[in-house]
């Protein structure tokens, strides 16, 4: 390793951030674009009868007004997407299924005039009942979609193509022993229905699509972290061949998941290719909350020991609430479902886990991919056993954590996720071992902790290329998009490392399909470790090559590479001399290309094990001390320590500020932070309802701390970071506040109301007792 | 209706032509350029469109254009990277994404131009409109932090 992996290098173009000098994608100018704006459905379920559009046509400045029907009828059933069902057309044709759904787009001269001629169009409808939540999702006889429609994109799920009557699009089973029977048979249970509302990702930078037709192809500029998927999509959409697509991306103003798969994209292909016009999408602060959410879930789970202490069963029942379009949610449902027993060593489980539609906008992709969900059921649920048992929650938990080599519920044996020293460290910075003090009064103190586990995206694949410039500067090819995850910053470390290079000196390509590789997508904290593989072979092949050069030059094998050039014995070389020897020209360029990829076993359909499930794991835990104040409800976080084990930090400042960031996101998911539909109607989409953790929510003190477990195959053993720090916030905190005032809550968030219900009835329940 | 404004804009005058309903962010990112002036509600909760207007902090997403005829608007990229802000906010790596932060450096220009020597606590207060969903907080507020004691030091 030389000097640049470790090291904490500014993040590149820092003072360029600072001053707001980032092009972003609303900022690039797209010269003479139509502005897009949508009629949206008003009810939550129902038959589009007729669609009038005289009056919007009518209106002054506007081109063209396009529906779901006229899309239809030029590209059938290719209008419907989606990476895992596709099920959700970009306009809605022949039924609506949520309230805010796309059914018209106008095209006009700016964007002023599209919103009102939008609103000039009326829509007649045949009102269906609406499925509101679960329970009518799984107990009704309504459902959202007539029959369910698979993607090609996951081979595993085509048995599930034309299958009616149903609102759950898939389920996970895992099933290891007899947990049944080992809950009977054990000495203490406890259980509990769990909740985690939707909420929402709410990137500061709104999305937007710019799509244009030239020279017969379809062009595009837009907010996505998967351009690569995006290109696949929309070659099928139209019918065209992928040489014939190009999506290009800007970096992002976060994303966190919500600017990925379908988006915009789809429809701003078919209004550009349909009507031959450039065409400008903007979502409004209020349309980005319809694009997608994260998933409500319901966990109803038990867990339980046996007299010695030993976790003999868990349970859990998972439904995950995806609305009205699948999305990758059926991914989500197995992903988090395979990990709902915890980090822990349980030999008998049973976990059943549903993706179940209602009629309500979809929920996708969310950092932390469905899991902060399941792991607020079993960190609840541990730390319940070990205080009812007397144990300690750390003692207890570390008792039971999966080890190095372990084989987890599911089947796959652990290797770099080092549980055991992310719990010590937050427990070590909290001084666990000294008691908190309690003066007594009204405010009442506490700490708790929680661990979370998450695989991998498995399999994924990674290519980078790499022109060596012959001034001994460098242009990285990639199409991992930076949304403030700070790839562009340690990929250029990753490269520069190898090629004892100042990173500076190093490009990184922002996505492009028609010059950047294929990347499967930038997601699920998979890029430092599947696209940093890719980039350290493809420096590495560049260094071999340098030096395959110079061995030519010099007449001998024994060349080595360091930051002044190529030496053999006495003899040396520049890289720009070595380069410009080579081809007879300044400015020449060498190129080498590499690729990583990821490979999986898919688990057993009625097991639910695989023995090779996932790539690598991600290990975290959060230690949380807070004291509550017993007349407000109100939960005040003293100190908030959150450990991820990364492997091998390629640049620790970058780590940690991912580690910090997702403990701050996830304060707001365990304190206050919920998306509330009423009827199918959602009734805080805009940012004067919405709350979201300002710097007045921060802690006390805020620790992050990096645990390195090198990963046998990551680049120098590194392994991603950025969900890491979510999966287990809720829960600490809700742990910290059962420690201070002996409640357990199982809904989240933890608002002051709902810790003041909660001591309300500990305390009637108490009067019943006397 | 139209009617001709002018604004000056980080130290350069532009006479423009707007719409009587133009917002200031609209013309500030479309007519004059600045792009470091940034939409992200709409409703003046979140702060990435905050601009400084005769030094006083102010959401343009929320104001009509026409009636800052005559304004003297700072906007961070109007600021260099020796500036007092910029350099804390750089040397205490107080940027993700780096999508709230313009906001988030005048509003720090703001208050220490009110207050030289803010407290933690009025720092905090301060800049608790502007959201960072990247989480950023604890590097901004060392960075206004930084960027005060500098300043006191002059």
């Amino acid at each position: 390793m030389g000097e640049h992996v470790g090291a904490s290098s500014p993040r590149f173009n820092l003072a360029g951030r600072v001053r707001g000098l980032t092009t972003h994608v609303a900022d690039e100018p797209v010269g003479a674009a139509a502005h897009v704006a949508l009629h949206r459905s008003t009810v939550p379920h129902a038959r589009i009868i007729e669609v009038n559009v005289d009056d919007a046509l009518a209106t002054p400045g506007v081109y063209a007004v396009v529906t779901g029907d006229d899309l239809y009828k030029q590209l059938g059933e290719r209008m419907l997407t989606g990476p895992a069902f596709a099920d959700q057309p970009c306009l809605a044709y022949d039924k609506v299924r949520y309230v805010g759904e796309p059914i018209a787009a106008v095209l006009a001269a700016d964007l002023a005039t599209a919103r009102e001629a939008a609103d000039a169009i009326w829509v007649d409808y045949e009102e269906l009942p609406a499925v509101y939540d679960l329970s009518d999702a799984l107990d009704g006889d309504t459902y959202v979609h007539e029959e369910l429609r698979p993607s090609s994109v996951f081979a595993d799920l085509r048995h599930l193509h034309g299958i009616r009557d149903t609102n759950v699009n898939y389920e996970y089973n895992l099933r290891t022993g007899d947990a049944e029977a080992a809950r009977e048979a054990g000495a203490m249970t406890v259980s509990g229905e769990f909740w985690a509302p939707p909420t929402h990702h709410v990137p500061i930078e709104l999305p937007c699509t710019v799509a244009w037709v030239n020279a017969g192809r379809l062009e595009m500029l837009t907010t996505t972290q998967t351009p690569s998927y995006v290109r696949q999509s929309v070659a099928d959409l139209l019918e065209l061949p992928l040489s014939r697509v190009r999506i290009t991306t800007r970096p992002l103003g976060g994303s966190f998941g919500s600017k990925m798969y379908d988006r915009l994209e789809p429809l701003a292909a078919a209004l550009a290719w349909t009507t031959g016009r450039a065409v400008r999408l903007l979502a409004s602060r209020e349309e980005a909350f319809l694009l997608t959410t994260r998933h409500g879930a319901a966990v109803t789970a038990s867990l339980t020991t046996d007299e010695d202490g030993n976790l003999v069963s868990s349970i859990a029942d998972v439904r995950y609430d995806t609305g009205a379009y699948a999305d990758v949610g059926p991914r989500i449902t197995a992903k988090s479902g395979m990990i709902a027993v915890g980090p822990y060593r349980v030999d008998n489980a049973r976990i059943r886990s549903r993706c179940v539609y209602t009629n309500k906008p979809s929920a996708g992709p969310f950092r932390g991919f469905g899991v902060p969900q399941v792991t607020w059921a079993h960190e609840s649920l541990i730390d319940e056993l070990a205080r009812r048992r007397g144990d300690d929650p750390v003692e207890f938990r570390r008792r039971h954590l999966l080890r190095e080599g372990d084989v987890a519920p599911m089947g796959t044996t652990m290797h770099s996720a080092d549980f055991v020293g992310c719990l010590d460290a937050v427990a070590e910075a909290l001084d666990w071992g000294t008691p908190l003090e309690n003066t007594g009064g009204r405010i009442r103190r506490g700490r708790g902790v929680a661990v979370g586990v998450k695989a991998v995206l498995t399999p994924t694949i990674a290519n980078a290329v790499l022109q060596l410039n012959q001034d001994a500067s460098a242009t990285l090819l990639i199409s991992t998009v930076d949304m403030g995850q700070g790839s562009d910053t340690i990929m250029a470390q990753i490269a520069a490392d190898v090629l004892c290079m100042d990173p500076a000196r190093i490009h990184v390509v922002q996505a492009d399909t028609d010059v950047t590789p294929y990347d499967t997508i930038t997601a699920g904290s998979r890029s430092t470790y599947h696209t940093g593989n890719a980039v350290r072979q493809v420096a590495e092949a560049m260094r071999d090559k340098l030096i395959a050069l110079a061995a030519e030059q010099f007449g001998t094998s024994e060349v080595t590479l360091d930051a002044d050039g190529l030496h053999a014995g006495e003899q040396h070389v520049s890289l720009p001399d070595l380069v410009r020897a080579r081809f007879g020209a300044r400015g020449a360029t060498l190129t080498t290309e590499a690729n990583f990829t990821t490979q999986w076993t898919p688990y057993d359909k009625e097991t639910g094990r695989s023995e090779q499930v996932t790539e690598h794991w991600f290990a975290g835990a959060v230690g949380a001390q807070i004291a509550v104040d017993t007349a407000t409800g109100r939960v005040h976080i003293e100190h908030l320590a959150v450990a991820g084990d990364v492997g091998k930090a390629i640049n620790p400042r970058l780590v940690e500020q991912q580690l910090t960031g997702a403990a701050i996101m996830g304060i707001g998911h365990a304190l206050f932070d919920q998306l509330v539909v009423d009827q199918g109607q959602l009734t805080n989409g805009t940012l004067l309802d919405y709350q979201l953790p300002s710097s007045k929510d921060l802690p006390d003190k805020l620790t992050p701390l990096v645990v390195e477990s090198p990963h046998r195959t990551g680049p120098f053993g590194a392994k991603g970071v950025g969900e890491t720090g979510i999966l287990a916030v809720a829960p600490a905190i809700a742990n910290a506040v059962r420690d201070a005032i002996g409640v357990r809550i199982t809904e989240l968030p933890l608002t002051p109301e709902a810790i003041v219900t909660a001591l309300q009835q500990r305390d009637s329940s108490e009067q019943e007792d006397r | 209706m139209s009617t001709r404004i002018s604004l000056t804009v980080n130290g350069v005058k532009h006479v423009l032509d707007v719409a009587d309903d133009a917002l200031l962010l609209d013309v500030l990112r479309e007519q004059v350029g600045t792009t470091s002036v940034r939409e992200g509600c709409g409703v003046g909760a979140c702060g990435a469109c905050t601009v400084l207007a005769d030094g006083k902090g102010i959401s343009s997403c929320l104001a009509l254009a026409v009636r800052y005829d005559g304004a003297d608007l700072t906007t961070a990229e109007g600021l260099d990277d020796n500036d007092e802000v910029v350099s804390s906010f750089v040397e205490c790596g107080a940027a993700q994404c780096g999508y709230c932060i313009p906001g988030m450096v005048v509003m720090t220009k703001e208050l220490l131009a009110q207050n030289p020597r803010p407290s933690a606590e009025q720092i905090t207060e301060h800049l608790a409109g502007n959201l960072c969903r990247c989480g950023t907080y604890p590097e901004i507020l060392q960075a206004a932090t930084t960027a005060a004691s500098r300043r006191a030091a002059q």
